[in-house]
């Protein structure tokens, strides 16, 4: 029954722990997706490629504070 | 004394486990649940942040604002600092989740900020009445 038990716990938490790391790679994907697309928006106004770049960057700063957000939240609960 | 009290009514907590069979069951369907739903959850509340289309959208407002300035007469230098300001105001999201999630260890510093005062007190209080009962 211990063993049995265990295994499944294993087996759930590979799955979750797939799942989260399939998750990281989408966000990042989504993030790149989501910076184009704000970057073209901008040089269609007439702003440089390097401003709007640098402007999009923010994209990245909200995915890394989420990031921090969530491990911080995660390393305090234990 | 308190600690004392404690102790006694943890010794006294009993935890019902049930039969063997019905915990395993009951931790394969909590675990089932959580390997499927918390991810679809994370990435329902990331794809509203994080999408092309969010990105599209927020794209257009920011060009709009940039685009105003400019024909305002604002120069290039200062329209795009302030461009970067406006976005900014967006993506202050993260701060203000980190300050919610930040929230609970500051609480939980002034509860043990309270607690020692209280023990501080009364304390000072046992070494009055120890001095009142030799006098």
């Amino acid at each position: 029954m211990k063993i049995q038990t265990a295994v499944m716990s294993f087996i759930y938490l590979t799955r979750l722990l797939l799942s989260l790391f399939v998750l990281y790679v989408m966000l990042s994907w989504k993030v790149r997706s989501a910076r184009k697309a704000f970057e073209k928006q901008l040089v269609r106004q007439g702003m440089s490629k390097k401003d709007a770049r640098r402007i999009s960057a923010q994209f990245s700063k909200l995915k890394d504070g989420m990031m921090d957000t969530a491990k911080g939240s995660l390393f305090r609960n234990r | 004394m308190g600690e004392e009290k404690e102790k006694k009514k943890g010794s006294t907590i009993k935890v019902s486990l049930g039969s063997g069979k019905e915990d395993v069951e009951e931790l394969r369907e909590v675990l089932n649940v959580v390997s499927k739903e918390v991810p679809t959850m994370i990435r329902n509340i990331l794809s509203s942040v994080f999408s092309e289309e969010a990105g599209r959208d927020m794209g257009k407002a920011a060009a709009a604002f940039y685009k105003q300035l400019k024909e305002a007469g604002m120069p290039e230098e200062a329209a795009v600092k302030m461009t970067e300001n406006y976005v900014s105001v967006f993506t202050s999201l993260s701060d203000i989740m980190k300050r919610s999630a930040g929230g609970k260890g500051k609480s939980d510093e002034i509860g043990e900020e309270i607690s020692r005062k209280i023990k501080e007190k009364l304390a000072e209080k046992h070494v009055g009445e120890k001095e009142e009962e030799e006098e």
